[in-house]
């Protein structure tokens, strides 16, 4: 049993995590606005701040892309999962690198003016169907609300204090986030850019997301579990299938997935979903006798679901039997917590 | 622990994984500074070289440069101070605002007017330290010269961003900024696709000689085109156009 598990410390990964993060951030602004002009056509000459904001303005689009990339890279090939974990980390920076890009937009665009800013910046566009094409910077400002409200609940306090269910709803805003930023950058600068490499980056990671998340989406999804002749019963399939350590997925018809564990001879069934952000705990492993996410490495015990002291969280348990070899699950959860015996294999 | 799985608060991924992480890490590291370099080194203003002049005829110089001058304020549009042989600026004063002088009591008269030249291609504008102050000289000021109507395809600007205060100063990425500029007054410019009687730029006014906006406020950064009375006056021209 083990209690190592420390979901909001700073470990050396983390850290390294956040390293080459910043490290990609700085290099790519200062590669942006320092090297750049030096091999900029001298004809056409960007001034400071507007090069600065399309800076800013681009390494948030990219690092926003990033993000979106990390869950179906993770779910297609589980050796990205390292990435997902501190994924709020990479979220934060984007809103914050998008955060100075409206802070230079205002600062150039809407300063220097007996309008004040902010109100300048939300009214010297022509309204909706008043000119060809939509107002971008509302685009933009909507899109960086949203990044902010996303910033702000990033902390397991508000996953907490939220419920996973509605902290991963109101997660789910990035992907509107990010077509509001396609559509500030497709109206905007696009609209007047002078050469092709900007219209080739947004649609290049737009197509590279939508790819990678249909991808994702298409992976086989366990096949539905026959019932049992003894209703409620269902068929989970052979004892054999399921790898020491491991767990196999079942579908139990009209339920929630459930995950079937073994771990020295014996299994046990949890729900698939983790309690922490509805991680797909049947991917995870046992680790130090516990059940263990494999998104942020939440662990559970596997005769009672729950968290091992001093964490309490609980999952739904259920009950298993055996039969000639195969498995048979019962698929109505037990309330969280509750203790099942592991079904003891011959 | 357990080959290939990783554990968020383990203090180091499994060594199975850290081929992936290292080209992760190198993918961001190296990546993110080379993506940053190509983008910063395409970033062109959209205004081409050669914008707002008359081809085969060299721009202005594009330096800012600090003039004390002395000429007549023609009234039009926007206020122009036009010098003894006929170069013309637009004016306007420090950021995002018009000229600050009394129009009906220096229309027609000699100034003495003071602060820094902007300059793009044929755009010249005279950005005001001070209110220009009326000179007891005489002025002759010659009558504006029409010359018909015209149909010109081009955008409409700030004279300031488009006389290359900001860079890029043009189209839809900066079209906020140069409506802010010209609420705040500064003079409205038509930067035309194709010269017009020997001008690559007209100052811009409404069908009746007034501001251009709040009529043509809509239209700012695109290519648009429009109809009405082209008039000479100095070295400039105005066009008095009518709303599409
Ligand atoms: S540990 Fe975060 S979802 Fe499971």
């Amino acid at each position: 049993m083990s209690a190592r598990q420390v979901p909001v410390a700073w470990s050396p990964a983390k850290w390294a995590y956040d390293a080459v993060l910043l490290a990609g951030v700085f290099g790519y602004l200062l590669a942006f606005m320092q090297l750049g002009p030096l091999l900029q056509d001298p004809a056409r000459p960007y001034d400071g701040a507007s090069l600065a904001i399309a800076a800013h303005g681009s390494c948030a689009f990219l690092l926003l892309t990033l993000a979106l990339a990390i869950g179906p890279l993770a779910r297609l090939d589980a050796r990205f999962l390292p990435l997902l974990y501190n994924r709020r980390h990479l979220g934060v920076v984007t809103f914050l690198v998008a955060l100075t890009h409206a802070m230079e937009v205002l600062g150039w665009h809407f300063a220097y003016s007996a309008t004040p800013p902010l109100v300048a910046m939300l009214s010297t566009e022509p309204a909706l169907g008043a000119a060809p094409g939509l107002p971008f910077v509302p685009l933009g400002v909507l899109a960086l609300l949203i990044l902010f409200a996303l910033a702000a609940t990033s902390h397991d306090f508000w996953l907490e204090f939220l419920t996973p269910p509605v902290w991963k709803a109101l997660h789910l805003a990035i992907y509107p986030a990010y077509a509001l930023v396609v559509a500030h950058v497709a109206f905007g600068s696009l609209q007047s850019a002078a050469n092709p490499a900007l219209a080739l980056l947004v649609t290049g990671c737009a197509a590279l997301l939508v790819v990678l998340h249909l991808a994702a989406a298409f992976r086989p999804a366990p096949a539905e579990a026959a019932p049992h002749a003894e209703a409620p019963w269902v068929l989970a399939g052979p004892a054999d299938a399921i790898a020491e350590g491991r767990a196999v997925i079942v579908q139990p018809p009209g339920g929630e997935k459930v995950a079937i564990f073994r771990h020295q001879g014996r299994l046990s069934a949890v729900t698939n979903l983790c309690a922490h952000q509805n991680g797909p705990l049947g991917e995870g492993r046992v680790v130090d006798g516990c059940i263990t996410c494999p998104w942020h490495g939440f662990q559970y015990r596997l005769e009672d679901g729950c968290a091992p002291p001093p964490y309490t969280e609980k999952l739904a348990t259920y009950r298993l039997r055996l039969q000639e070899g195969q498995v048979l699950l019962d698929p109505r959860p037990n309330p969280p917590g509750t203790r099942v015996e592991p079904l003891v294999l011959p | 622990m357990s080959g290939d799985f990783f554990i968020g608060w383990a203090a180091t991924p499994p060594r199975a994984l850290r081929g992936v992480l290292l080209g992760a890490g190198l993918a961001v590291g190296l990546g993110l500074p080379a993506a940053g370099l190509l983008l910063g080194a395409t970033a062109q203003d959209p205004a081409p070289p050669g914008y707002a002049t008359v081809p085969g005829r060299p721009g202005l110089p594009d330096l800012p440069s600090e003039e004390a001058l002395r000429g007549v304020i023609l009234d039009g549009p926007s206020p122009l101070l036009q010098l003894p042989g006929g170069r013309t600026l637009i004016l306007a004063d420090d950021g995002k605002y018009g000229p600050t002088l009394d129009r009906d009591a220096l229309r027609g008269r000699m100034v003495a007017a003071e602060g820094f030249v902007l300059r793009r291609g044929s755009i010249e504008m005279l950005v005001l330290r001070q209110p220009p102050t009326p000179l007891d000289d005489v002025a002759t000021v010659p009558p504006p010269e029409p010359l018909g109507r015209w149909r010109i395809t081009g955008e409409i600007c700030d004279g300031k961003c488009a006389g290359g205060a900001m860079q890029p100063g043009i189209g839809i990425g900066h079209r906020a900024c140069a409506t802010l500029c010209l609420d705040g007054g500064i003079p409205a410019v038509f930067v035309a696709t194709a010269p017009v009687a020997g001008h690559a730029f007209l100052v811009l006014g409404d069908a009746t000689g007034g501001p251009a906006l709040p009529a043509m406020r809509d239209l700012i950064g695109r290519r648009v085109t429009l109809e009405g009375a082209v008039l000479r006056q100095g070295n400039t021209l105005v066009f008095h156009a009518a709303m599409p």
